[in-house]
């Protein structure tokens, strides 16, 4: 159901309904399999790797309501944390940004969106927004830790402000955009246009431009892309990337945000790329295999 | 559409409730940075490259024009000599397959030669009037190759004059401009025939008294004209007069001579391309074109030679924009019909720096050159070593290429402890504080789970980490306590300032230096200094017992080390670790912590007999 590229594009996660979650190494072209997680009593949704200075670790959702953070320690994999605090299917799990610390988002069935921060010595704190979306939260992408507008304007040198951001997009149609204040987690936007189940949120990464972007895509066939010129965040507008004729399933962008790559039923992976004028085009699709395509990674992979 | 950068997308195939059969499908782009025969190009275009931005600054007017064709000139050498080894192993690949790669390549390499020559002509060089015309002869007979093999089978053989392909040799060097060599063939022919002598020898003159345009300034655009008109006036008569009527090969190259189209169409496959005839067809009807006339001619030629029938290829578009001086539209071809950013790159590049590219707003601020050089750049980021010169590159880019490189560089696997200093230097060079930390960080990450105690301290060290520090100084502390010694001796002895990162690493560096201490036989010191890691609160309690118990054996010392009053001290600490220990703990307490409680309050208290008698005893008596 999900495969993601580690940071330097080396290994690669797989997960699937087996209740597995595998890992490859991936150098060289060629597939090695590493690790073979068993814990799951359910089809596993999705996977993610944290940022390498926390080490090797993995974080993995499933239908059995669990989220399972899995760590390499001298060589092998095992599980180094145990989440259960939902009461159905954990559909996506999204890493912070490393600036904030090794904080894991999960999206749920039954609505919720919790947040575990890691504060040392085996230890996980959790805070839980409920209600977060009717009928359930499908999918939870972090912002970037850079300031809006941070390129243009020459930063002080002190360590910035961050203000945490995540968005998430759930059976109500909806993309929501959640900020931290005082510790607290608050919703402070909706953004409506879909019609149809919202499968998959990415918000891009930034190199320190005024504007934010985020891609949601939906059970009803459209990806859309939404901006946001001011810093403040408050307002976001909708650009119809393309209407596809099944559902699509996951958008993903490319580090520098350049290109957004779009996976959906109709067998095809499609890369889009804003050209001059402010419209997308798409600059190529993959077609390979039989099945729904249901993940795209975008990652460089890094090696001969 | 080739214009994506390298990327890399998985897809799992997905199975619909059942068992899925899950396929990863690895997807790339941009293969050529893998080809190794193309490293040399990537590596030799960087060097030009980077000369090109370093001495921009110091020159002007002519001169400046004259170093960025040298530069131009360069680049196509480069491209020529990767050619060459290109060749070269695809005449040696026993594999056909690669054989087949190699021989693509070739052609493609030749391609953008052709098209960066001609580029050099038209935009850097801005050839004017005149020396343009030559200059397309130069560039004709540089690419168009396919008749070399026939002309040197004829010239080596015995009498040339009666090959079967002497009158095809003669045409081609008419063809292109080439009067000398014709001339010399022709007169073979003449020894041979002496009844075509007459004819010979006025064709043989008309040939030698045909005008050129001259580089230098010898003599104006209008002085040629004149001359060329009376030339082309004479060949006329000639012609009307029937001088060459009795022989066909002679009487064509004489209507050749006077830019007769049909008769230079009809040796069409002596010119295989339609810029061939282009050039042709301007030496001898318009000698003294002017750059902006060219487009004209170039359509309407590339219509007669290629006909109705076969339609332009990418090449041939590119090379009518190029004629028609639509420079945007000749790098936009070229993106699209490259696989990869290198060519478009590098020639956008120069031609910024011939300050021949408007300054166009692309939607994210930037402009055309730095756009394709992010591009290219990125692409270089995926190879192993090819990444480093990707730096550079972001180095040049003003607006973006700090950040671009910020993005990528954390990206870059430190698989070895060179490659990651290699990238530190890279960051620290350029003040990327946060990536300087960030790698610093995941390296002492890596050691530590290698159980690479020394390595992980040094990092985070580097990285100054004081949090992972602590930790680090920690393991350290326990590994003594469990080994009885300590392990990377080296790095401890030597940390100096950077022990004051973090309390633990200062406590660590300390005791260290009390073993040391002790082992120098410095007892004083060494019983000082473990007194004030206890006062002064550098140890942290759980090891004071520890250090208590090392202060037994200078306890023990037939000489008295330790003053009164750091007796008291010592039992007061003593006392103080004691007492902290609630009654449960007392109960836990093995036999060996209460004899080891023992042994010290019996030392301290022997101790303290001794100095008290030491201390009250007069001096000498």
């Amino acid at each position: 159901h999900d495969a993601q590229m580690d940071y330097y594009g080396t290994r690669l996660a797989t997960c699937s309904s087996d209740r597995s979650v595998k890992i490859f190494d991936v150098r060289n072209g060629g597939q090695i399999l590493i690790a073979d997680l068993r814990g799951h009593e359910g089809p596993v949704w999705q996977v993610a790797w944290a940022h390498p200075m926390y080490g090797n670790i993995l974080a993995s959702c499933s239908y059995d309501r669990k989220v399972i953070v899995w760590k390499e320690e001298n060589g092998t994999w095992e599980k180094t944390y145990e989440y259960t605090g939902h009461d159905s299917s954990v559909n996506s799990v999204c890493w912070a940004p490393h600036d904030y610390g090794l904080i894991l988002a999960c999206g749920s069935s039954d609505g919720a969106i919790s947040l575990l921060s890691y504060t040392g010595d085996g230890q996980w704190e959790v805070k839980k927004i409920s209600n977060a979306h009717t009928i359930g939260c499908n999918a939870v992408s972090w912002a970037p830790a850079v300031v809006p507008g941070s390129l243009i304007e020459q930063p002080s040198g002190q360590k910035p402000n961050y203000i945490k951001r995540f968005a998430s997009g759930g059976c109500d149609n909806l993309v929501k955009i959640w900020k931290e204040e005082d510790g607290q987690w608050k919703e402070e936007q909706k953004l409506e246009a879909h019609s149809d189940w919202v499968r998959d949120v990415a918000w891009a990464p930034s190199i320190g431009l005024p504007t934010s972007t985020i891609a949601s895509c939906s059970q009803d066939g459209r990806v859309f892309i939404w901006t946001c010129d001011d810093a403040s965040g408050n307002s976001w507008s909708p650009k119809l990337l393309h209407k596809f004729n099944d559902v699509v399933w996951h958008v993903s962008w490319s580090i520098t945000a350049n290109i957004l790559a779009v996976s959906g039923g109709d067998n095809k992976v499609t890369l889009w790329k804003e050209s001059v004028d402010g419209l997308w085009a798409c600059i190529s699709d993959v077609n390979k295999g039989q099945g729904g395509v249901s993940a795209v990674a975008e990652g460089q992979q890094n090696e001969q | 559409g080739a214009s994506a950068p390298v990327l890399t997308a998985c897809v799992a195939g997905r199975g619909d409730g059942g068992p899925s059969a899950s396929r990863v499908f690895v997807v790339r782009k941009d293969q050529d940075i893998y080809i190794h025969t193309l490293r040399k190009l990537f590596n030799e275009s960087h060097g030009i490259f980077i000369g090109l931005q370093r001495s921009e600054e110091e020159l002007a007017g002519k001169s400046r024009k004259a170093h960025l064709v040298q530069v131009s000139k360069n680049y196509r050498s480069v491209i020529r000599a990767c050619m060459e080894d290109m060749h070269q192993a695809a005449i040696s690949a026993r594999d056909p397959a690669l054989q087949n790669q190699y021989s693509t390549q070739v052609s493609i390499l030749s391609a953008m030669e052709l098209i960066w020559n001609l580029c050099e002509i038209l935009f850097v060089e801005a050839a004017a009037a005149g020396p343009l015309l030559l200059r397309l002869l130069d560039w004709v007979r540089l690419h168009v190759c396919d008749v070399d093999n026939m002309v040197r089978e004829v010239l080596s053989s015995e009498d040339p004059s009666k090959h079967e392909l002497f009158w095809n040799v003669v045409d081609v060097f008419v063809l292109q401009g080439r009067m000398d060599e014709a001339r010399h063939l022709l007169s073979k022919e003449a020894s041979a025939n002496p009844t075509s002598v007459n004819m010979y020898r006025i064709l043989d003159d008309l040939m030698k008294k045909m005008p050129v345009p001259s580089l230098n300034a010898t003599q104006t655009l209008t002085e040629m004209e004149l001359k060329w008109q009376h030339w082309h006036e004479e060949c006329q008569r000639y012609l009307q007069d029937g001088t060459f009527a009795s022989n066909s090969h002679m009487e064509s190259i004489c209507k050749i001579l006077l830019g007769d189209e049909d008769a230079i169409l009809e040796k069409k496959e002596l010119m295989t391309t339609w810029y061939h005839f282009l050039v042709t067809r301007l030496l001898y009807s318009h000698p003294t074109v002017k750059p902006m006339e060219l487009r004209f001619y170039a359509q309407a030629c590339m219509d007669l030679f290629l006909g109705v029938e076969c339609s332009p290829e990418p090449l041939d578009t590119i090379l009518m924009a190029a004629f028609e001086f639509e420079i945007h539209q000749v790098i936009k071809e070229c993106s699209i019909a490259l696989s990869n950013w290198w060519f478009v790159a590098h020639l956008t590049d120069l031609l910024d720096h011939c300050k021949l590219l408007q300054s166009h707003n692309l939607y994210f601020g930037s402009n055309m050159r730095e756009f394709l050089l992010l591009e290219y750049a990125s692409g270089l980021f995926s190879h192993h070593s090819l990444w480093q010169l990707g730096v550079d590159y972001f180095d040049h880019c003003p607006e973006y290429g700090r950040v671009y490189l910020e993005l990528h560089i954390e990206r870059i696997p430190l698989n070895t402890e060179q490659k990651a200093l290699k990238v530190l230097r890279i960051c620290e060079q350029r003040q990327m504080h946060e990536q300087v930390r960030s790698i610093c960080k995941i390296m002492a990450m890596k050691a530590l789970r290698n159980n690479r105690l020394g390595s992980a301290l040094s990092w985070s060290i580097r990285a100054k980490d004081a949090a992972f520090a602590t930790l680090i100084s920690d393991r350290f502390l326990k590994d003594y306590c469990e080994r009885g010694s300590f392990s990377d001796l080296d790095l401890i002895d030597n940390l100096g300032p950077s022990m004051l990162l973090s309390d633990r690493l200062t406590f660590l560096g300390k005791y260290r230096e009390f073993h040391r201490l002790y082992g120098e036989k410095r007892f004083s010191e060494a019983a000082r200094l473990l007194l004030m890691l206890m006062t002064a609160h550098i140890a942290p309690c759980s090891f004071w017992m520890t250090l208590l118990t090392d202060a037994l054996p200078l306890l023990e010392q037939k000489e008295v080390i330790f003053s009164a009053e750091q007796t008291y001290e010592l039992m007061r600490c003593l006392e103080d670790l004691t007492a902290g220990k609630s009654d449960k703990q007392k109960f836990q307490d093995d036999n060996v912590e209460t004899m080891k409680v023992e042994m010290l309050r019996l030392a301290l208290a022997r101790n303290l007999a001794r100095v008290i008698v030491k201390e009250g005893t007069l001096e000498g008596s």
